[in-house]
């Protein structure tokens, strides 16, 4: 007479709950998000129709309702984000996965928007300055904080145990962040001693006048409030990644490793052939 | 189509397109994690491993 | 062979479009070795569209050393090479199959390559043709040379350090040839460029023949 363990499901069924592994989805996100694109909504009618040209650019001053707001998300509130997340993940007291969720989101929302940074900055400068780019310290260190993002995205790309990757993408966000104001710093000392002196930018005489005081700060709340939005949902998809992943990291591996031995069809041979009497020579 | 044409443009639209993006990649994690909660078997969408 | 050749580049290519490390990893260092570049060669901007043919060139070859060191990690696992040198497969298919999906990357490359270019150096490519020939004699050179010298390297220990030591000084007539087309393609001025060509064109077509014929001894010999 033998004594037999319940079947595995029967001991599933007795288990306490498992905790929710969806992320929750806040009321006041979607707020945020309708508030935002109203807000692009007014930006674009006033900044394009309502408001006058300006007195020194004419209409060319109308970008500037973009394109600073994009870039202070792009430099600084990203920055903010990213770099506080992973101090916070890295932070032992305060270590929780949801700072490096919050900084990687940060990262690639962050990216689209410091690209849109330069092409918003070229379009602008190329009437201007009558080049497409110039290696300013602005745009270069733009374009290197791309660079960097991208870097950061494909590392976290790379498949990795959870805390190990998240202490690992803290650390590399940490780093862009120490780096870029000294890339900006030493970009702007190459430009000035090249040009012996100051370097005037011919762009920025602008006379505001009220109405394109309003729509200026109009822009920079409703792309803040857009950033805060796509943070949002971007953080909610790197949580579902997260909760499905493990299993579809086995899938993908599988896969991969498929993928080389497709061709052969059979599995791989723990040993090497022993040389030209092998008998599965090439045709 | 001027420069500021231009730059509304691609400001709107790259945003417009990012969001969607994440609505949809969204959706389909959201639809991975049903089919894996509701899978009680856990090889059941492994692949064979070689 | 030739349907081998197909079979293999279209594998590498599969593998290239569901792991996308050409577009997210090799496409980003070039656009580094740009902007490096341009640090290197100064604020300066007339000095800068001076140095552009060379800087496209230049980071065509540090990115194809990339793609060809990517070309060879995807059979690098566990008796992956093993498997196809006993799957019956043409070794001279394999070399074709593989210099192919490289050579098609690389012509990816080269299209943002001068896209960036033109964009950051504020230049102009007046005589495209030139410019397109080049690109195109150039790639299937990159491709064969570089596949060839991947296989050589493969399976060592050493092979990230050893293989850009190796294949770089045996590139070193496309940057050559490559450079001097296009300063002739920008300026207008042809007939300075077209007789580079023939060094793009003899060092394509050697080191398509040498490929075919010497990789299988290289496949026996790993």
């Amino acid at each position: 007479m033998t004594t037999t363990a319940p079947p595995p499901n029967d001991l599933v069924a007795t288990l306490p709950a498992v905790p929710r592994l969806r992320p929750r989805r806040p009321r006041w996100l979607d707020v945020v998000g309708i508030l935002g694109v109203i807000g692009l909504a007014f930006t674009v009618w006033l900044g394009l129709w309502v408001t006058p040209p300006d007195k020194f650019q004419g209409n060319l001053a109308r970008l500037l309702y973009i394109h600073p707001a994009v870039a202070t998300v792009a430099l600084y509130w990203v920055g903010i984000v990213a770099a506080g997340g992973s101090l916070l993940y890295l932070w032992p007291r305060t270590r929780s996965l949801f700072w490096d969720r919050l900084a990687a989101s940060a990262v690639e929302v962050g990216a689209v928007f410091a690209a849109l940074t330069l092409v918003t900055g070229s379009l602008w400068g190329r009437p201007v300055w009558g080049v497409w780019w110039t290696w300013d310290a602005r745009l270069t260190s733009t374009a290197l904080l791309l660079l960097l993002e991208i870097g950061y995205l494909a590392l976290r790309r790379v498949p990795a145990d959870t805390a190990v990757r998240a202490r690992r993408c803290a650390v590399a966000a940490l780093l862009i962040a120490v780096d870029i104001p000294i890339v900006h710093f030493s970009v702007d000392w190459w430009n000035t001693l090249h040009q012996g002196g100051t370097f005037i930018d011919p762009g920025f005489q602008i006379h505001a006048s009220a109405s394109m005081s309003w729509t200026f700060l109009l822009g920079f709340v409703a792309f803040s409030l857009v950033f805060v939005w796509l943070l949002g949902v971007r953080y909610q998809v790197e949580v579902l990644q997260d909760a499905v992943g493990d299993e579809e990291l086995e899938v993908s591996l599988a896969e991969r490793w498929s993928e080389d031995t497709e061709l052969i069809g059979a599995g791989t041979s723990a040993r090497p052939p022993s040389g030209p009497t092998e008998s599965g020579g090439a045709s | 189509m001027s420069y500021v044409d231009a730059g509304y443009a691609i400001a709107l639209s790259t945003v417009f397109v990012y969001a969607i993006s994440l609505l949809v990649r969204r959706r389909r994690w959201d639809r991975a994690l049903t089919v894996k909660e509701s899978t009680p078997d856990e090889g059941a969408a492994a692949a064979e491993r070689p | 062979m030739w349907h081998d050749a197909v079979l293999v580049a279209g594998k590498d290519l599969r593998i290239e479009a569901r792991s996308r490390v050409g577009l997210w990893q090799v496409v980003p260092f070039a656009v580094l070795v740009l902007v490096l570049l341009a640090f290197a060669i100064g604020p300066s901007q007339s000095e800068l569209r001076h140095a552009a043919p060379g800087i496209f060139w230049v980071a065509l070859l540090f990115s194809t050393v990339l793609a060809i060191q990517r070309s060879v990690a995807v059979e690098s696992g566990e008796g992956t090479r093993d498997g196809l040198r006993l799957s019956g497969i043409d070794p001279a298919g394999i070399f074709l199959g593989k210099a192919a999906a490289v050579g098609l990357q690389l012509l990816a490359l080269q299209l943002v390559l001068w896209a960036l270019v033109t964009f950051l150096f504020d230049v102009r490519v007046q005589v495209v043709w030139l410019a397109a020939v080049a690109c195109l004699l150039a790639t299937v050179g990159l491709a064969c040379a570089g596949v060839l010298y991947g296989a050589l390297s493969a399976g060592l220990r050493v092979r990230d350090t050893l293989l850009p030591l190796l294949v770089l000084p045996v590139l070193a007539p496309v940057l050559l040839a490559g450079s001097k087309i296009w300063q002739a393609a920008l300026s207008g001025n042809v007939s300075s460029g077209t007789q580079w060509l023939k060094i793009l064109v003899p060092f394509a077509v050697i080191y398509l023949i040498v490929g075919i014929v010497l990789y299988g001894p290289l496949q026996e010999a790993a």
